[in-house]
């Protein structure tokens, strides 16, 4: 692994950085958006979606949502058939760090993520949740996405959700 | 037809035990003597015994009755219960939620105890007691503690109440053999807190009706013959249990049939029992989900949701088991988002202008018959003194 500092295909590493950087943010307002086709469109064919956090209680690490590229995409598919909670969640992102692995021609990336929800009748804001999303970007080409972990601090989701975090 | 406000108040012209009054979800009384009468009273899942492995263990648990116990294995393997406070000043003993600890000492003065409960230590004991004052005398308080029913951690705060066994009575037998087999293990555990009276969530386990809120289900069972045949079967103490089915799991979008299974059910098999005053056993092909709450007031509950397959589970077959119990039952699952919008529904109306809550269906106690609530509304009633629907009657 090395930083950043190196370069792929003769690009600058700032311009590397900025493509991750855009695809990271890019992502989070498709997701804001609930454009959840447009931020799969983002991913990469070997894509893969976790959401895991740890429970103090059992003392075990837990694993709540699993799913790879097809899995997200009948997840997406089918959210029009479910009843689901329609308060929009705004995502606060920050990307960390970026490391970037030249012989997978990759970058993995930390962002620290705060999701907030506002309610649809009165507009009130609350948090919904802090995240730091792990995520390997595949440097091929158009930078995309084939790896995310939603690694949740906050365990307390209320009635939970239907999307994507 | 709209109906007025005396139409809409006046008493559904249904027998008394087909339809409940609404405050009793809303009355901050009536829940102040429900977790005397009832929670008070009886054996409640706390926990299960995976999660406390090996001695010295410790778990903290709200019990529904409003009370702090702490559960821990004793170094003779033994688990036992305690309210989870200090005998000298009262201070909380352990604040995590769980943990190990050969001796639970109090933050406040050091008096220390072991996992069997006993005071074994007293920080400068003789020179401030002298012998006024004596260890031996200064146990934790014990919570009646009985491990059973796929070694599932009971509790009851009641010193005289009968066993465990009597309580649950027939109600799991159909399940005994998909519980006790094998060891079981926890690997999923999450609270959900929510803005709905606790028998909401129990109602919503106990009625099949709703299943036309999820599309999951319409999909993998409703269009199943088999689920016009489920039928419930009442228990005494109010516990009822849910016919078995076979779910068509692999005719939602995506999913696939669940190949792993537990000792005695057959292949995407589905069994549940809805256990009084609100717990329930759910056990679908590869996993077992157990709900337990806990009301910290009329219209704000934690539900707490366990999943559970067996101990001896390669790897890959937790793996599996996981990502089957969260597709449906996870926080991000498929149903339970749906069942908690329900409840929360509910709970945000009740109150506000809701009149009365029909258990009013009636179809040859099938699935869709609303027997389970009823049911469970005869032995509330029984205990409260009068009547689900008549509760500010005279008991």
């Amino acid at each position: 692994m090395s930083s950043i500092g190196a370069t792929v295909s003769g690009e600058s590493s700032s311009a590397i950085e900025q493509q991750v950087r855009n695809l990271i943010y890019t992502g989070c307002l498709l997701l804001d958006a609930n454009d959840f086709v447009g931020w799969l469109g983002q991913c990469a064919p070997e894509f893969r979606y976790t959401i895991s956090t740890y429970s103090p209680e059992i003392r075990k690490d837990q694993t709540w949502l699993d799913h790879d590229f097809e899995g997200m995409a009948h997840l997406i598919n089918l959210l029009p058939k479910h009843n689901s909670d329609q308060t929009p969640l705004t995502r606060h992102a920050t990307v960390y760090t970026i490391d970037y692995e030249p012989a997978a021609n990759e970058a993995k990336v930390v962002t620290s993520v705060a999701i907030y929800a506002t309610t649809l009748d009165g507009g009130e804001t609350s948090l919904y949740a802090l995240a730091r999303y792990h995520d390997v970007v595949d440097l091929a080409g158009t930078p995309r996405l084939k790896r995310r972990v939603v690694r949740l601090e906050t365990r307390s989701l209320g009635i939970g959700k239907h999307w994507p975090l | 037809m709209a109906r007025g406000t005396a139409e809409w108040e006046r008493r559904p012209a249904l027998p008394p035990t087909h339809y409940v009054h609404p405050a009793i979800y809303t009355d901050p009384e009536i829940l102040r003597e429900e977790q005397e009468k009832i929670f008070s009273k009886v054996w409640y899942l706390a926990c299960h015994e995976s999660e406390l492995p090996s001695a010295n263990d410790y778990r903290a648990y709200q019990h529904p009755a409003g009370k702090s116990l702490l559960i821990a294995r004793g170094e003779d393997g033994r688990i036992r219960t305690f309210y989870n406070v200090c005998p000298h000043r009262g201070n909380t003993l352990v604040y995590g939620p769980a943990g190990n600890a050969k001796h639970i000492t109090c933050i406040f003065h050091a008096w220390a105890f072991s996992t069997k409960g006993d005071c074994v230590e007293i920080t400068r004991e003789k020179q401030g007691y002298g012998d006024r004052l004596s260890k031996k005398d200064y146990g934790l308080h014990e919570v009646r503690t009985e491990v059973g029913f796929g070694g599932f951690v009971y509790v009851n705060l009641d010193d005289s109440a009968g066993p465990l066994a009597e309580f649950v009575g027939h109600a799991l037998d159909g399940m005994l053999k998909c519980l006790e087999s094998e060891p079981l293990e926890v690997f999923h555990y999450h609270k959900a807190l929510v803005n709905t009276n606790f028998k909401f969530w129990h109602d919503t386990n106990s009625e099949f009706y709703h299943d036309y809120m999820h599309y999951h289900n319409r999909q993998t069972s409703m269009l199943q013959p088999s689920y016009w045949e489920r039928e419930y079967i009442p228990f005494p103490n109010g516990h009822a249990q849910v016919g078995d089915q076979v779910v068509k799991y692999e005719a939602y979008e995506g999913f696939k049939g669940r190949d792993l299974s537990f000792p005695g059910l057959e292949r995407n098999g589905w069994k549940m029992v809805d256990l009084f005053p609100g717990f329930t056993y759910n056990l679908r092909g590869s996993a077992l989900r157990i709900d337990t709450i806990v009301p910290l007031g009329p219209a704000k509950t934690i539900i707490e949701y366990r999943g559970l397959g067996l101990r001896n589970d390669t790897p890959e077959q937790r793996a599996q088991r996981i990502n089957d119990y969260n597709s449906i039952w996870g926080p991000f699952g498929r149903n339970l988002h749906e069942d908690l919008m329900g409840v929360t529904g509910q709970g945000g109306r009740i109150g506000r202008g809701q009149s009365w809550i029909l258990h009013a269906r009636e179809e040859a106690n099938k699935i869709h018959d609303e027997i389970g609530m009823r049911h469970y509304y005869a032995e509330w009633s029984r205990r409260m003194g009068r009547l689900a629907s008549n509760p500010y009657s005279e008991p």
